[in-house]
């Protein structure tokens, strides 16, 4: 009997799937129908146009004041306002804020706010809630990234509903980079949710804010479902419906765009570009990525009174890294162009220091970097000593003491790393450096790390700001102990230089100290950076058009192009 | 009575291999180098005062147990510290009261994500499990009786490929003819957005969406059952009350319904329950390529964040499940083979 009765559930089963199968409204197919029908169709306002996009993360929360990933604040420039917006051209652009003023000394700050405007809930939205906002963010010590980008913060005051009165404890140049993502959050939803763990713990499920879209439907890790504000302040989006979905891999992710399951796709392999600029009605596009990611090679320098010993400090980096003629040799050894094109299959320009060429301004282009020569590396090695007196291969200390065989660790996540470890033991080899090659899992890699400087030279990297200080920031002297300064590098010279451009206020006069310091850290060669990859993007060309694709820095999935595209009639 | 004692030596191993497990869960993620404050979140805008903060928001700053500050032998604590106030404690505490702590990822309760993701896992698992169990049985049944005919070979060797399939392999590959052939769904469980007439588009939404993580599962454990099922039956076909039923003119099918299926039934629910056990887990691979929110794709994400509080949540269900199901198993040996039960006693 128990045979018979799986029988039959089987067969219940299996005629569900059939059906499921075959069964014609299929419910994948159908929005792309739809996108379709909305152009031949009189019945277009019952199909709502709805953006689908593939992207292979997912926001970590919706509370602003908690989140940490890329992917989060994505989304909270569509459903926060802000003061300020930026632009992908880099430049900043009004938001809630319409115009603003400031006092000769650069302390107090007035912004005029556009009137009689509201929150997703229709709740107005005044004066009170950007102060509410400023300082939430600024009394939370536990907030990961808002109390950094409060720090400058004296007092915010709202003298009436449309006027905001920031008062700063000092002058600053990047006051803007840091308002942007200061989200306008409603007090009167918030101010239960202040007090110590609740703040950070509050889910924020319905992510009531001001912004252009507003939260439909949320699934944590799966997908985040967002539909047009028509009460917006400004002109809202000319589509109906954005689906930002969550994919775990990303083959399926390019097969997604290539079936048209998805209409634009945030990320893809590179080894998936020539294949999907020859599939049908779909678009590759590469550019300089909004939020950077860059890859440095890292050489431990820490040693004698640098090295931080309270705070668990090792130092047992090979002492021949503290010798700038030995980094300088790396530096000609690395073959750049071939690592472009080799592990990002072109798709990247060669790296000079860890600002990378997205930031715009900010980044020293004139800086000539060293060239691709092993000749000229192995001369430097020779002049200082370094020789090869065993005739090993490998070169000895000029005292014979021990050989150039440096560790190399890496995070093991990192799909780039394994490769370019692979190809640097390869031209660095032909200098008579030998190198002892190890992943690490990212928790083992911080503890061998920073402050401990327990290797010889890592492959890492760091996320960036539009504004360069928080990356220049981790080459300072005082960022030794505290571990985020992975290399023990110090130099009096460059730390100054860093005081005077976080209190420039003359734009062209803080361009020319934030290159100044590029210069001596590539002079220097404290890090090696191999390349800056490009963001790589794709959209389908038969379902939505007016991507913004023309401008210095490329992001689909940016406000700015979820504005303006329009379903392709 | 002698059903009883059993049973309850049964469940007082069970649960001792619980605490064990719970013990061990605790002290295997605190042995591993690093800080999670600092390991998840490696950011020049992240503040000491702000690490400190997420320490202490997550108990991270209290002595791991009396006298370990953390597991570190060559940095002993303070041995003065109650007990009480060690992480060790608090957790072991915690558990009692069903609450299985804070994601550092998410910020969300453990619990409420693990529940979300079994939901789904079970969902996709059960169905593949139905499905592999059945045609494993079936497949068995009949290359046994038909043993070495074609039948049989065919049989054999397509249950040998499927059960040396790398899963992940075959994920893609069917990920890949299912969307292009069949326009079948890459991702997820419901497609977001959709507005459903009624519940019978959601469930057949729902369908389509498990056609291929099913089957990916499906072929891949439907060799085992296969291949375990024909050599018992084998085995059991070669018995003298099977030549006695032959003789008494009995069908083929009663036969291998009545007489030779109950007795070869008993490896295989070791292995189903083997399997139930570590399917919850062993989804892995299909969750990941098919981005099925299940436990296995949680798990996967939470390695990759160093979420040690989600780890610990998900592999003590993992230990749970496995423990219930074997649990299970000796239960069913005694109903299937009332022999074990004696043979206990």
């Amino acid at each position: 009997m128990r045979t018979h009765r799986s029988f039959w559930m089987v067969c219940v089963m299996l005629a569900l799937m059939v059906s499921a199968c075959g069964g014609q409204p299929t419910p994948a197919a159908s929005p792309s129908e739809s996108g379709a029908g909305t152009a031949a169709a009189p019945a277009e306002q019952k199909s709502p146009a709805v953006v689908r996009v593939g992207w292979a993360g997912s926001p970590d929360t919706l509370n602003p004041a908690a989140a940490l990933l890329s992917e989060s604040f994505v989304i909270y420039e569509l459903a926060y306002s802000a003061l300020l917006d930026l632009e992908l051209d880099g430049e900043y652009s009004p938001d809630l804020a319409e115009s603003w003023t400031h006092s000769e000394d650069g302390l107090v700050w007035t912004f005029k706010l556009v009137p009689n405007t509201k929150f997703h809930d229709g709740t107005p939205l005044t004066a009170k809630d950007v102060v509410f906002s400023f300082n939430f963010y600024k009394d939370h010590e536990d907030f990961p990234y808002m109390t950094g980008y409060t720090t400058a913060f004296e007092s915010v005051e709202a003298p009436d509903d449309t006027t905001v009165v920031l008062t700063l404890n000092e002058a600053i140049p990047n006051l803007f980079s840091q308002i942007v993502f200061l989200y306008i959050l409603p007090e009167h939803i918030w101010k239960d949710h202040t007090e110590g763990a609740a703040a950070t713990e509050f889910e924020n499920l319905e992510l009531i804010g001001s912004g252009p879209f507003k939260l439909k439907q949320y699934a944590q890790g799966e997908f985040v479902h967002l539909e047009a504000n028509r009460d917006f302040y400004r002109t809202g989006p000319k589509v109906d419906e954005v689906v930002f979905q969550t994919f775990s891999n990303l083959d399926a992710l390019v097969q997604a765009i290539k079936t048209g399951q998805v209409d634009m796709i945030t990320e893809m392999p590179n080894t998936a570009v020539a294949t999907l600029r020859n599939a049908e009605n779909v678009t590759v596009v590469t550019g300089a990525p909004l939020a950077p990611d860059v890859t440095d090679i890292i050489l431990n320098q820490a040693g004698g009174d640098n090295c931080p010993t309270d705070e668990g400090g090792v130092c047992s980096g090979h002492p021949a890294l503290a010798d700038r003629n030995v980094r300088l040799a790396l530096a000609h050894a690395t073959n750049k162009q071939e690592l472009i094109d080799i592990i990002l299959l072109g798709l990247g320009t060669p790296g000079l220091t860890l600002i990378p060429d997205s930031l715009g301004t900010w980044y020293n282009d004139k800086i000539a970097d060293y060239p691709f020569d092993l000749v000229k590396a192995n001369q430097i090695l020779e002049d200082a000593g370094y020789k090869d007196s065993n005739g090993d291969g490998v070169r000895e200390m000029p005292d014979g003491s021990r050989d150039l065989t440096f560790r190399l660790n890496w995070p093991s996540d990192s799909t780039v790393a394994p490769r370019l470890a692979e190809l640097l033991g390869k031209t660095w080899g032909q200098i008579g450096v030998k190198l002892e090659m190890q992943a690490l899992d990212p928790d083992a890699l911080t503890s061998i790390c920073c402050p401990a400087f327990d290797y010889d030279i890592l492959i890492w990297g760091w996320g960036s700001d539009p504004d360069p200080s928080f990356l220049l920031s981790v080459m300072l002297t005082d960022q030794i102990p505290t571990g985020m300064s992975e290399t023990g590098y110090s130099n009096p010279e460059f730390d100054d230089l860093f005081i005077q451009q976080s209190r420039e206020l003359d734009p062209a006069k803080r361009q020319e100290i934030v290159w100044k310091m590029q210069e001596i850290l590539h002079e220097d060669v404290v890090y090696i950076v191999p390349f800056y990859s490009k963001a790589v993007q794709a959209y389908r060309t038969d379902r939505f058009k007016g991507w913004i694709v023309d401008q210095p820095k490329l992001a689909l999935d940016d406000v700015t192009s979820l504005m303006v595209v329009e379903p392709v009639r | 009575m002698k059903r009883l004692t059993y049973l309850l030596r049964r469940l007082q191993w069970a649960l001792l291999s619980i605490l064990f497990v719970i013990t061990l869960n605790f002290f295997l993620f605190r042995v591993l180098p690093g800080d999670p404050a600092r390991a998840g979140i490696r950011d020049p805008r992240l503040t000491a005062q702000a690490q400190q903060a997420i320490r202490e928001r997550f108990g991270l700053d209290k002595p791991v147990i009396n006298c370990f500050e953390t597991l570190n032998p060559l940095k002993l604590g303070k041995c003065g510290v109650n007990p009480l106030e060690t992480q060790f404690f608090i957790y072991v505490g915690n558990l009692l009261r069903g609450e299985l702590g804070t994601s550092y990822h998410t910020n969300r309760p453990v619990s409420s994500m693990l529940g979300e993701a079994l939901l789904n896992t079970v969902l996709l698992v059960g169905a593949a499990q139905v499905f592999s169990i059945v045609f494993g049985i079936i497949l068995g049944l009949v290359a046994a009786w038909k043993s070495h005919t074609a039948v049989d070979f065919t049989a054999l060797t397509a249950s040998l490929v499927a059960w040396s399939l790398p899963t992940f392999w075959l994920g893609i590959v069917l990920l890949f003819a299912g969307s292009t052939w069949l326009g079948l769904p890459v991702v997820g469980k419901l497609t977001p957005g959709m507005a459903y007439p009624h519940w019978g588009a959601k469930a057949a939404d729902l369908g389509r969406h498990l056609i291929l993580p099913t089957l990916t599962f499906t072929i891949v454990v439907l060799g085992e059952y296969m291949l375990v099922m024909r050599s018992t039956v084998l085995d059991v076909l070669s018995e003298d009350y099977i030549l006695t039923a032959k003789a008494k003119g009995l069908s083929t099918f009663q036969i291998l319904k009545d007489h030779a299926l109950r007795n070869a039934l008993l490896p295989m629910v070791t292995i189903v329950a083997l399997n139930l056990g570590f399917t919850v887990a062993g989804a892995i691979q299909i969750e990941t390529v098919f981005s099925w929110p299940g436990l296995g794709l949680a798990i996967f994400d939470a390695v990759g964040r160093r979420d040690y509080p989600m780890l610990q949540g998900a592999f003590l269900l993992i230990a749970v499940s496995v423990i219930t199901a074997n649990l299970i198993a000796d239960l069913l040996y005694s109903y299937l083979d009332p022999r074990i039960q004696a043979g206990q006693s």
